[in-house]
């Protein structure tokens, strides 16, 4: 420790203590999903509030119940199912569509690259109506590929692959060309595996996305065989007998994975939220 | 015919007023090591890569092996590229960059392995099969970059400043096993450098560019001895030959400042007559200190004071003003001197070279 | 070959963005209603005087301006806060960052469902002000207080990712420029407002701009927990476009509101890239 430890020692103790008021509801609603109502009531007027009950025969038993009672671990599987088809699907296109709009040289391709950032502003929420009557009048409702669809394109990911893909090395593609290589080749054998980072990246973001996704969802399905895990979230707790702790159960299970996620891919998703801050410099 | 014919090749990018290549004329010999050699913008890399089909041919044609390949595909045109940057394969090992273009071309697995084995073992590379690019050195990759172009078979290696990203002393070496490569697989090389050493040193000819166009083609020795030109004279060697404006009438040289200097009739028979001011150059290891030449020369011996030596052993520069010029001699271990000192030379007047003044062509 | 690459994204583009977009413009100047589309006339701007007029779309405005007004200086200063003291700390810096930013990858769901209880009349947070003496609140049941109680909810979720985005400038900052600030006797103070702040300045910028976008944007969390009220009080402009699309099918007006929300968006954008551009001109003529 250099000159004025004290002083850090005092801002580790705030930060520390900010944290922990800062993440009270995380760790209430942890704490409370393995309790029963009247446990939860019970323990609200202590710190026990903060705690998880002891480990007894009861203590997974509002898990069991959303469980067994309730679909919502088939709405996390199709949720997984439609972030698994977008991601691959996502990286294809938006990819392709960086990849072209960085290396290969066509009509107007600063002014495509112009009107993509342009895209990036236009809010999702304005267009959602006339996708909706879109994907209603091709008779897509309540069709998995009446989700997707829209879905798969996004500016922001173009851009995001575009200023990878501008800093490869121009030589590659030359050696390459030699090795007899071809460019749709190149794109799936040397580009994404040259650039795992950005992939990384956009894949993350496009399983945040659909996983946390409300508004899109929620229009285009109405049956309940395929309900993403959100909006089947909203048909549990809106249900009348649903308790306290089984609300708090269903959202402990939902944020499970995100949570897992962002463990694994903390730099990736730091990476790509300090990338949304810099592109302006 | 000549393996690789360049017919009248310009280029002209979109957009510029001047052209990067300009009249571009030249044949090679199939096996021939030829370096393209010039300062940074002469375009020696764009005629590089419009043989490599990297960039449009914009004016002329080119013929590959009797077959004009102006509109033909980089990799139908038979060629192996080595890049300055060497452009490995990242997340590929050492094995599979340099058997990737085999993969793609279907050969058979076994040659594929034959041939990749027999580019690992020429090129010392065992060792560092299974390693990525990002783990090795810079001669390590240079190496790959080597046998991925050598495995392949091709007629035409085409070397694009393969060792400006190497240290110094890794530079000589393999500079040594790219001229050993060469001699062992024999096919057609053009390599290109800004470093004149490289040049003198691989190459069986030379092609000297500036501005985009052709200053002289020839063997190493040619274009020391005879440049066509004061720029040629002034590129090629190190330290870089030293130049006069002068005056000639009748023998006598006249320098700015007053000085004389006679000149042996075998260097008047070639200059044919030709009189008044022009500029002469003379090269370093042609002014000499030593007390046996100047007791030749006595009569055109001249002094100077030294303002800097670079003294390195076995080579030894003397810098000083002479002529108006400022003058540097290229001195054994014997004639050093310090800065400050008073040295006495003479110019070898039979290794002079006279340029036009205002053309700059060479007369002897 | 650029076409064949670009070609895929281009056909998704036009379907599912440029044509929505066009057809928002085209609608906004109609009467389209969705459940009776072949009655639809072109109504000039009348869509447009008629949403001024609308006593629910001016109330939704006023919300989300209200919204605006915590959410922008509490979250952008609140992130800015953060940044200057982790980035201070020593120790546990991953720990901190983690903290904070866990709310960031939450969903708006969740969040607003985790946040009902939290703020119910017998909650978890009305039990605490009980310990410290406070007599219990109503939050989001009442008028006066839901749409706080949100936009405060919505802060916390969202501070973390502001928070990061000034991590990264701080972290580009090059260390050198506080070690001849040391050298030339700069206290802590002069330091921070001499050579941090100048060299966060368009990051300030980005941020508030992208955090007033967002707050503009604000749906998802009224429609979960108060479903707009109570009395309207937490009823925002994209509830407003939402509803009078997709609920009741007044796709002419909806467009309208759509179109006017996103030339509010590409005003707000343009001003940022002003602001940051004139930042980027000063400090070229310094050089």
């Amino acid at each position: 420790m250099r000159k004025n430890s004290i002083p850090r020692i005092i801002l580790t103790v705030v930060l520390f203590v900010m944290s922990l008021f800062f993440l009270f509801p995380v760790i209430w609603m942890l704490a409370n999903s393995f309790k029963m109502d009247a446990a939860i009531t019970a323990d609200m007027n202590s710190l026990r509030a903060f705690v998880p009950p002891a480990l007894n025969g009861s203590f997974f038993e509002n898990y069991v119940t959303v469980i067994k009672d309730t679909d919502f671990i088939r709405y996390m599987l199709n949720t997984l199912f439609y972030a698994a088809i977008l991601i691959v699907a996502g990286v294809i296109v938006n990819g392709l569509a960086g990849y072209a709009l960085a290396k290969i040289k066509f009509p107007f391709r600063e002014r495509w690259v112009l009107i993509i950032m342009m895209l990036m502003i236009v809010p999702s929420e304005t267009i959602i109506t006339i996708n909706f009557l879109f994907v209603a009048k091709m008779g897509l409702l309540n069709t998995v590929f009446g989700y997707i669809l829209p879905m798969i394109v996004n500016p922001f990911n173009i851009f995001l692959f575009r200023q990878v893909f501008v800093s490869l090395p121009d030589d590659v593609w030359e050696a390459a060309q030699l090795d007899y290589c071809s460019p749709v080749k190149y794109f799936f054998t040397m580009v994404l595996p040259m650039s795992k980072t950005v992939v990384a990246t956009v894949s993350v973001f496009t399983f945040l996305g659909v996983w946390n996704d409300y508004l899109w969802p929620s229009l285009v399905f109405t049956s309940s065989d395929l309900l993403t895990a959100q909006i089947g979230l909203n048909s549990i707790t809106s249900n009348d007998n649903t308790t306290m702790g089984q609300t708090l159960a269903v959202i402990t299970m939902i944020t499970i994975p995100v949570i897992i996620i962002y463990a694994l891919f903390s730099k990736q998703i730091v990476e790509g939220v300090v990338s949304t801050g810099s592109k302006e410099g | 015919m000549s393996f690789i014919e360049f017919k009248n090749i310009e280029k002209q990018y979109p957009g510029a007023d001047k052209k990067s290549v300009t009249d571009f004329n030249l044949e090679i010999n199939e096996g021939e090591f030829i370096a393209f050699v010039g300062p940074s913008g002469c375009g020696k890399s764009t005629t590089l890569r419009m043989i490599a089909g990297f960039e449009d041919i914009t004016g002329g044609e080119l013929y590959i092996d009797g077959k004009k390949v102006n509109d033909v595909l980089p990799r139908d045109r038979g060629i192996a590229m080595v890049f300055q940057n060497y452009a490995l394969y990242p997340h590929m090992t050492v094995e599979k960059n340099i058997s990737y273009g085999l993969k793609n071309m279907k050969v058979p697995a076994d040659e594929i392995k034959r041939k990749t084995d027999w580019a690992i073992n020429i090129l010392g590379l065992e060792e560092y099969r299974n390693r990525k690019p990002k783990n090795l050195s810079g001669g390590q990759r240079q190496r790959v970059a080597l046998g991925r172009a050598i495995v392949k078979n091709q007629k035409v290696f085409l070397m694009d400043e393969p060792l400006s990203n190497l240290d110094a002393k890794l530079r000589v070496s393999m500079r040594n096993e790219i001229s050993k490569l060469h001699r062992e697989l024999g096919s057609t090389t053009i390599y290109v450098t800004h470093d004149q050493v490289e040049a003198m040193t691989m190459a069986d000819r030379i092609v000297i560019m500036r501005n985009g166009v052709i200053q002289q083609v020839g063997k190493p020795m040619e274009l020391y001895e005879h440049p066509a030109n004061k720029f040629v004279a002034g590129f090629i060697g190190s330290p870089q030959m030293n130049f006069y404006n002068v005056t000639l009438n009748g023998d006598k040289v006249q320098f700015e400042g007053g000085e004389t200097l006679t000149v042996p009739a075998s260097i008047l028979t070639k200059l044919n007559g030709k009189e008044g001011e022009m500029i002469m150059g003379i090269r370093g290891e042609d002014i000499k200190l030593d007390p046996q030449t100047i007791s030749i020369y006595e009569a055109d011996k001249k002094s100077a004071v030294v303002e800097n030596a670079e003294v390195m052993g076995n080579e030894n520069n003397l810098y000083f003003t002479f002529g108006g010029s400022q003058t540097i001699a290229r001195v054994s271990k014997y004639e050093i001197s310090g800065i400050g000192d008073k040295i006495d030379f003479v110019f070898n007047p039979s290794r002079v070279h006279f340029f036009d003044k205002n053309t700059e062509v060479c007369y002897v | 070959m650029g076409m064949a690459f670009f070609g895929p994204a281009l056909v998704l583009l036009t379907l599912f963005l440029f044509l929505p977009m066009l057809l928002t413009v085209i609608f906004s100047f109609t009467d389209f209603f969705a459940l009776n589309p072949d009655l639809t006339h072109f109504v000039g701007l009348k869509n447009y005087s008629d949403i001024f007029k609308d006593e629910l779309f001016t109330t939704a405005f006023f919300n989300t301006v209200k919204f605006v007004l915590i959410i922008v200086p509490a979250q952008t200063l609140g992130a800015l806060g953060l940044a200057l003291l982790i980035n201070k700390a020593t120790v546990c810096k991953k720990y901190f960052k983690v903290a904070f930013f866990i709310p960031v990858v939450m969903s708006l769901a969740v969040v607003s469902n985790l946040w009902m209880q939290i703020y119910s009349p017998e909650g978890i947070l009305n039990t605490m002000l009980a310990q410290i003496g406070i007599e219990a609140q109503p939050f989001i049941y009442s008028a006066e207080q839901a749409l706080p109680s949100i936009a405060i909810m919505s802060v916390w979720q969202g501070v973390g990712y502001q928070m990061i985005i000034f991590l990264g400038g701080l972290q580009a900052i090059n260390p050198a420029l506080y070690e001849a600030a040391e050298m030339d006797h700069a206290s802590a103070w002069q330091q921070f407002k001499d050579i941090t702040l100048p060299e966060l300045k368009s990051l300030c910028v980005f941020v508030f701009i992208t955090v007033t976008i967002g707050a503009f944007r604000m749906i998802v969390q009224p429609m979960v927990m108060t479903g707009g009220g109570p009395s309207h009080s937490t009823y925002t402009l994209v509830y407003d476009i939402y509803e009078t699309g997709t609920v009741n099918w007044e796709i002419g007006l909806a467009s309208a509101m759509a179109v006017i929300f996103v030339i509010f968006v590409i005003i707000l954008t343009i001003i940022q890239s002003v602001l940051t551009k004139d930042k980027e001109a000063k400090s070229n003529a310094k050089k």
